[in-house]
């Protein structure tokens, strides 16, 4: 392979001097988050002869400003200089935060560490992908050959169509049929053949250097350091992170990386986490599947504990390993399915902590002071994420959750609100009552967007007593609540799917302007997942799609050669938030909305709840070879089977499991992320607004 | 000729929110009408067996998501379908405009081979409310887009009473099969289902 003979970029001096000599800003900062440097490390681990040679680099591109959101605040954003450097017939790319200009506290050289990109060669990308708003910054996604992705790089000053022109002069790049903004790198394929190629990608690197795959010892042992490395950065806010930076840069693998990551999350999860990590790498090993096929080192190590777990599970009575999860007893294996490399279903009694009873009443007022604020209210999200609400308590504890009472409010302070909050709902509904019959004749965007409205109230939950039966007066306030939304919010208008995310709300509140109040918060969430060009949902597909390579990539590799990776099989669950799904049980919709309101452990847990779904099913989707129009009836006729409590067990193990890598799949601002506000403006064109 | 395996015949129904799609299909297939189905969210599809002289064919019916706005989902579902079902209420007027609207945007997203001669079928849904009083687009009216459209079949139905929901979906179904390639199947000349059938329609001039 060409990688032979390039400059060792992840060498620390090296690179300090390569940074002198192209007199780049903050270059010396190292991270440990994405070893980019991994083939090239990988294959020349003993030559380190040219890498004193940084004439050989030559700058073909730099763009200041190209930043990272972290998080939806906007103080908390990380600017830095993008790069791409050739050398021999190489092309890296770079990005490395500037030092020292961070307004911000809570920005930590440690955080801008985590998230420096340090000389990726082109060679382990997969593909770029763009995305160019007519409002807000263009920001390109760079996927890695692992099916790791980096955070999306805003071009502040433009320039993503210059950088993509540079990597195209100087790399093969290919558009991609299904999507004209994703630029597939190393695509040497026909493109029919694309999908299986770049599927096989991962596994022939690997494969291809069998014996130089790691320079340290990938033993237990240095999974427990990498473990402890990891841990003490967390814990250091000082700064002096990188005193840990030397050990980080021992591995350089990114299947093994990500592999690594996934189970040193997942250790911190159970106790049994040594063992476990021994049996999934050779499971993997022995099967040919998931990341951990380079873990032949450490197979051999831990052979004899994972023997021991695996004999404990078999006395234990546990289901032998291709076996289907619980929820399909009786199918019949027609293909042998890939193992699920986080061995997801034998599992499940560690992952995920035991969901607890609501919050009830006493403990409730525990958590008020005497004027009614909310003295912790992280712990009052964690306390509700692992139990939800006791129905009568929801009323109250929603407000809150959903963003109507502030936590630091009093009860005088909330009592305050509502009554003014009121009488600004009824000068909003006014807006729509004062419009006379005269005045709706000559108004037909009123009419339509009234038509429809009244077209879904009334095939709305109509068989929940709440809403059932003729002149309903809840089905009137449904209507008469979208539509005032409609005017509140005139550019988004009323949107089918809306009227479900509506009716648990104005049940629980049982009170019109609280009800619309409530939704109002919701939608500031969900808005973008009703926009025309409905980005909200592509971008929460898309993050879904990198999450199950992320976390199970035998089954993401069925997806992609099946034709499935536009995940729109999920798009009822995402939604409407499953309410579909578990609505002959109400009350599990209400369960299931109050813990992912929490935004605890993540604002994306719908996201994992998705994915633990499929993975309880992985083995009857694979297994029946299942095609795109089988998987989507398939999960439409899932209603009502969902088992809630495991499902968010599960869901809670992946995301922790996930971890930085999930989070980073997930593009900034992606619901229910509050929108990136200088993008947030719902590009509609008149015409179009109903 | 009865010895080729079962042939799949993708069919999709397109029109305005509240048309009447889901209930049409499921009339059609479950030969069930309800009140109570919801918007439809996404996509769905139910499957009918249908047997034309010895051969046996799966009819795919898509529903699909009414308002304008999930439009952009199209690309997923249209692909590959052998018919498209343009549905309108005749009590609204402009659930009937926007079969233009739909008829485009299938072209575009579906992207036949030849958009040209792609078979549409169109029906004109719940001519039972209030007598048929309260309609609005007339037969007429209807036929001459139709027309227009390059004489596309147009079918009067109720999904309620289950009026001509057979008829329809007959000629749908028909005019799937012509879609195919000839040298995929045999077409036949006659369907024996649909004989003798009374129809208020243009008929299905296949």
């Amino acid at each position: 392979m060409h990688e032979t003979d390039i400059h060792d970029l992840s060498d620390d001096a090296d690179y300090a001097a390569a940074s002198k000599q192209f007199e780049c800003l903050g270059g010396e900062v190292k991270g440990y988050w994405f070893r980019g440097s991994s083939s090239v490390t990988r294959s020349d681990s003993s030559k380190k002869s040219s890498s004193s040679d940084p004439e050989d680099a030559q700058i073909v591109y730099l763009k200041d400003n190209v930043t990272i959101h972290p998080t939806q605040y906007a103080t908390e954003r990380i600017s830095g200089r993008l790069k791409l450097i050739k050398q021999g017939s190489s092309l890296y790319m770079t990005w490395i935060p500037y030092k020292g200009q961070s307004s911000n506290p809570r920005l930590s050289e440690k955080d801008k560490n985590l998230y420096t990109i340090r000389a990726v060669p082109f060679s382990d990308i997969q593909s770029i992908r763009r995305h160019t708003p007519t409002i807000g910054w263009q920001y390109v996604i760079v996927v890695l050959s692992s099916g790791l992705a980096f955070p999306p790089l805003y071009f502040y000053s433009g320039g993503v169509r210059e950088f993509l022109a540079t990597v195209k002069q100087h790399v093969l790049i290919v558009r991609s049929s299904e999507d004209a903004n994703v630029f597939l790198v190393n695509n040497f394929q026909d493109p029919l053949q694309r999908t299986l190629s770049s599927l096989e990608l991962p596994r022939s690197l690997a494969n291809g250097t069998p014996s130089s795959s790691f320079r340290g010892s990938p033993s237990d042992n240095n999974n427990q350091e990498r473990l402890d490395t990891v841990t003490t950065s967390e814990d250091n806010h000082s700064g002096s992170g990188q005193l840990n930076i030397r050990q980080r840069q021992k591995t350089h693998d990114p299947a093994r990386d990500l592999s690594i990551q996934v189970l040193e999350k997942f250790s911190l999860v159970t106790r049994f986490a040594r063992e476990t990590t021994s049996q999934l790498f050779r499971d993997n090993l022995v099967d040919g599947h998931g990341h951990g096929q380079s873990q032949s080192q450490s197979q051999s190590q831990s052979q004899s504990q994972g023997e021991r777990r695996r004999n404990n599970w078999a006395s234990k009575d546990h289901q032998p390993l291709e076996m289907a999860p619980i929820d399909d007893p009786i199918v019949p294996k027609l293909v042998p399915v890939p193992s699920d490399p986080i061995e997801f279903d034998k599992l499940s009694l560690v992952w995920g902590k035991p969901r607890q009873h609501p919050l009830g009443v006493e403990e409730w007022s525990s958590f008020l002071d005497y004027e009614g604020r909310i003295m912790d209210p992280d712990a009052l999200k964690k306390r509700i994420f692992y139990g939800g609400v006791e129905h009568n308590l929801r009323k109250e504890v929603w407000a809150f959750l959903l963003g109507y009472y502030s936590y630091d409010s009093t009860y005088a302070e909330r009592q305050y609100v509502v009554s003014v909050k009121t009488a600004e709902y009824m000068t909003i509904k006014n807006q729509w009552q004062s419009i006379s019959p005269e005045q709706a004749k000559r108004f037909t965007k009123f009419r339509e967007r009234r038509g429809l409205i009244e077209k879904d109230v009334v095939r709305t939950d109509r068989s929940l007593s709440f809403y059932e039966g003729d002149d309903n007066p809840n089905v009137r306030l449904l209507h008469d609540i979208l539509l005032t939304y409609s005017f509140y919010n005139f550019d988004l208008g009323y949107c089918q799917g809306m009227s479900d995310l509506l009716s648990p709300i104005l049940f629980i509140m049982q009170d019109e302007s609280e009800a619309f109040w409530c939704f109002v918060s919701l939608m500031e969430r969900l808005g973008p997942n009703f926009n025309r060009d409905q980005n909200g949902m592509h971008s929460q597909l898309f993050a879904l799609s990198k999450l199950v390579e992320l976390l199970d990539s035998p089954l993401h590799n069925y997806f992609k050669q099946n034709d499935c990776l536009n995940y729109f099989f999920c798009f009822r669950w995402i939604l409407i938030q499953f309410k579909r799904q578990v609505e002959f049980e109400y009350d599990k919709t209400l369960r299931l909305w109050e813990v992912l309101w929490t935004h605890y452990l993540s604002e994306h847990l719908h996201l994992y709840v998705c994915i633990a779904i499929l993975k309880r099913h992985r083995g009857k989707i694979m297994g029946e070879e299942m095609d795109f129009d089988t998987l989507l009836k398939f999960i439409n006729e899932l209603s009502g089977q969902i088992e809630l409590d495991p499902v968010l067990r599960d869901a809670e193990a992946l995301c922790v499991c996930a971890g930085e890598n999930g989070a980073a799949s997930i593009p900034p601002g992606t619901p229910p992320a509050l929108p990136i506000p200088e993008a947030s403006i719902y590009q509609q064109q008149d015409d179009e607004v109903l | 000729m009865a010895s080729r395996r079962r042939m799949l015949l993708k069919v999709i129904i397109l029109g305005d929110s509240g048309v009447g799609k889901t209930s049409l299909m499921n009339q059609y297939v479950n030969r069930k009408f309800s009140n109570q189905y919801k918007a439809t969210i996404g996509a769905d599809f139910l499957t009918k067996e249908i047997q034309f002289e010895d051969r046996l064919f799966t009819l795919q019916i898509w529903d699909t998501a009414g308002q304008e706005r999930f439009q952009s989902l199209g690309v997923a579902f249209y692909r590959g379908a052998d018919c498209c079902v343009l549905v309108h209420d005749v009590n609204v007027m402009k659930s009937f405009e926007s079969l233009s609207n739909w008829r485009e945007e299938f072209l575009i997203q579906a992207s036949p081979s030849d958009p040209e001669n792609f078979p549409f079928v169109v029906l004109g849904n719940k001519i039972d409310v209030d007598g048929g009083n309260s309609r609005v687009v007339s037969e007429k009216k209807a036929k001459a887009w139709c027309a227009s459209k390059g004489n596309i079949p147009y079918f009067e139905t109720s999904a309620k009473e289950g009026f001509n929901v057979e008829a329809a979906f007959e000629c749908i179904a028909k005019n799937a099969l012509k879609n195919e390639p000839e040298e995929e199947m045999y077409i036949p000349d006659t369907i024996d289902v649909a004989r003798e059938r009374q129809q208020k329609s243009s008929g299905c001039e296949c």
